[in-house]
């Protein structure tokens, strides 16, 4: 009877030795989940969302491997382990990536703040020009008025660039400078039409 | 005996190590099993929805599947905490179930989202860009107040901001501008029409005019000017046939029939031609002087003193000519009538004393205009 304890004991004892022999690599967990995190801070999801969606979805896969482990009897975290060292890897190539994407657009931004107030400083020298007549007209009103609104999204853009969203401001940048250029063509057609040099 | 009892011993040893590893797989066979599969497979479907966009195109179904795979995580960490053998995966298993079908769902929605928008957006574009087209042709040069000039130069920017947005596949973004440019251009497009539309409620008047003048001029095989102020054409008739058509420039405030002197507009109305001007004798290279106001022009501008509707310092406009120095490409006279020097040549040639001029808002009706 003794001995039938001291086996059943011993069987118990090896199961619960057994089943605690992995532990949860929770150190591994946290430093890729703080890489997301840097990665996140960096706009990795404004300026590569679909890279950061991957890494996203390759910390959830393995935590998914993770919560199958800690499941069974015998666990083993040895492969969790190498998924999660390399979802830190991954999650920094994406934010140093998305740095120099930041870096492309802020760059492409600035370029074309350049360029379109070149072309409303010129626009702003042929405007003059336009045959005012004696009071000027509906004309000259409309291209003022479209002139302003130019002069807003490029505020509005300056704005955005100067708050650090490149992104936002490529848009309004981009639109604006579309709208100059064809306001300066306007501008030079009608001048054209008047006979007046520019 | 004693022999006997030592190989009993041993016996049973040897049983029971036999029945270890039986009794290990036995507990190991016993352990509830999480359902690993559907969770993975929720989080595959989950991705998909993702790369689809359903993040923006289905946020609703998208927000759901991933609270509901969250959802599962929680559970199974859960249930991961409790004795092994007490485990039970059920909740976890629904909710994975839940969060896949509703990830499946975010998919199938993002998708005919996109599409649907991707169709509306290009509609919309076209239709806007045609009613751009619209408010340039007919009122780049119409008085429009400042309001409703600033409300059109923003909702043409907001129009190009949209087309920026969807050229780059941010449809989302692209929708947001396009609203508030439909918004801005529609209402704008509005109130110019309706302007358009109460100025041209004169339109009776005016073709009974030019009827008149173009019968007057069969009859007498003479010459008769008519001035479209909307269409900004001279047009000069002999014996009822149009024999010449230019272009004309008129004032700023061209709009409407002259009221008041500086008002910039240019009357409408039956004149006749009482002075010609050469070269020497006006600044605008040559001019013909019309006989405004005429008694229906005075009646008018009294009628108003007497109202009211114009102040008693008011004073009565004049020396509305047609004359040169034109082809400026806007309107600029203080309510006379330029053509370009070569046009007014002709004009000044064909035209005496007495010839008629018959100025109207336009020798169309809105409908053919806007046809």
């Amino acid at each position: 009877m003794k001995n039938k304890i001291l086996m059943g004991l011993a069987a118990i004892a090896m199961v619960a030795v057994l089943s605690s022999c992995g532990k949860t690599p929770q150190v591994e967990i946290d430093a890729a989940s703080a890489a997301i995190e840097a990665a996140k801070t960096a706009e990795a999801a404004v300026y590569l969302p679909a890279e950061f969606a991957a890494v996203q979805d390759s910390l959830n896969a393995v935590m998914t491997e993770i919560a199958a482990q800690e499941s069974k009897l015998f666990k083993k975290f040895g492969p969790a382990k190498a998924k999660l060292a390399s979802v830190v890897t991954l999650a920094n190539q994406v934010a140093a990536n998305t740095a120099t994407k930041k870096d492309e657009v802020k760059g492409e931004v600035a370029n074309l703040m350049t360029s379109i107030k070149t072309v409303i400083e010129e626009n702003g020298k042929l405007i003059p020009k336009l045959p005012r007549g004696k009071e000027g007209a509906a004309v000259i009103e409309q291209i003022k008025a479209d002139v302003a609104t130019v002069d807003a999204a490029v505020v509005e853009a300056q704005g955005l660039f100067d708050k650090g969203s490149y992104m936002d401001a490529l848009n309004k940048i981009n639109a604006a400078n579309e709208k100059a250029t064809a306001l300066n063509t306007e501008v030079k057609e009608a001048l054209t039409k008047a006979r007046i040099k520019f | 005996m004693r022999l006997k009892k030592v190989w009993k011993k041993r016996i049973l040893f040897a049983v029971i190590l036999a029945l270890i590893p039986l009794v290990i797989m036995l507990l190991v066979k016993l352990v509830p099993q999480p359902p690993k599969g559907e969770v993975e497979y929720a989080r595959l479907v989950i991705s998909q929805a993702a790369s689809n966009n359903a993040a923006i195109y289905s946020k609703k179904l998208y927000g759901e599947a991933k609270a509901l795979y969250d959802s599962a995580m929680v559970n199974w960490n859960k249930e991961n905490r409790r004795f092994i053998y007490f485990r039970n995966y059920e909740k976890v298993s629904s909710f994975a179930e839940l969060s896949a079908k509703k990830a499946e769902q975010a998919t199938k929605v993002s998708k005919n989202n996109v599409t649907d928008l991707n169709i509306l957006l290009k509609h919309k574009m076209d239709s806007l860009n045609k009613m751009v087209g619209q408010i340039n042709k007919y009122f780049t040069a119409y008085p429009l107040s400042d309001e409703v000039r600033s409300r059109i130069s923003k909702g043409k920017m907001l129009l190009k901001e949209s087309e920026v947005a969807f050229k780059k596949g941010q449809f989302a973004d692209s929708n947001k501008k396009i609203t508030e440019s439909e918004l801005l251009l529609t209402d704008s497009y509005k109130i110019a029409t309706t302007s358009l539309k109460e100025y041209f409620n004169s339109y009776p008047v005016w073709k009974n005019w030019v009827d008149k003048a173009i019968k007057e001029s069969r009859k007498n095989m003479s010459y008769s000017i008519i001035i479209d102020k909307y269409s900004r054409k001279c047009l000069v008739y002999l014996g009822g046939v149009k024999k010449y058509e230019y272009h004309v420039e008129l004032g700023k405030n061209w709009v409407g029939d002259k009221r008041v002197r500086g008002d910039k507009a240019t009357p409408e109305g039956m004149y006749r031609i009482t002075r010609k001007f050469g070269s020497n004798k006006t600044k605008y290279h040559k001019a013909l002087l019309i006989n405004y106001p005429n008694e229906t022009d005075k009646e008018e501008f009294n009628k108003e003193i007497a109202k009211g509707t114009l102040p008693r310092s008011a004073k009565i406009g004049s020396l509305i000519e047609i004359h040169g120095d034109g082809g400026r490409g806007i309107d600029w006279t203080e309510g006379c009538v330029a053509l370009t020097n070569s046009e007014m040549d002709v004009v000044y040639k064909i035209a005496s004393e007495g010839t008629p001029v018959t100025i109207v808002g336009s020798t169309v009706n809105l409908n053919q205009l806007l046809d």
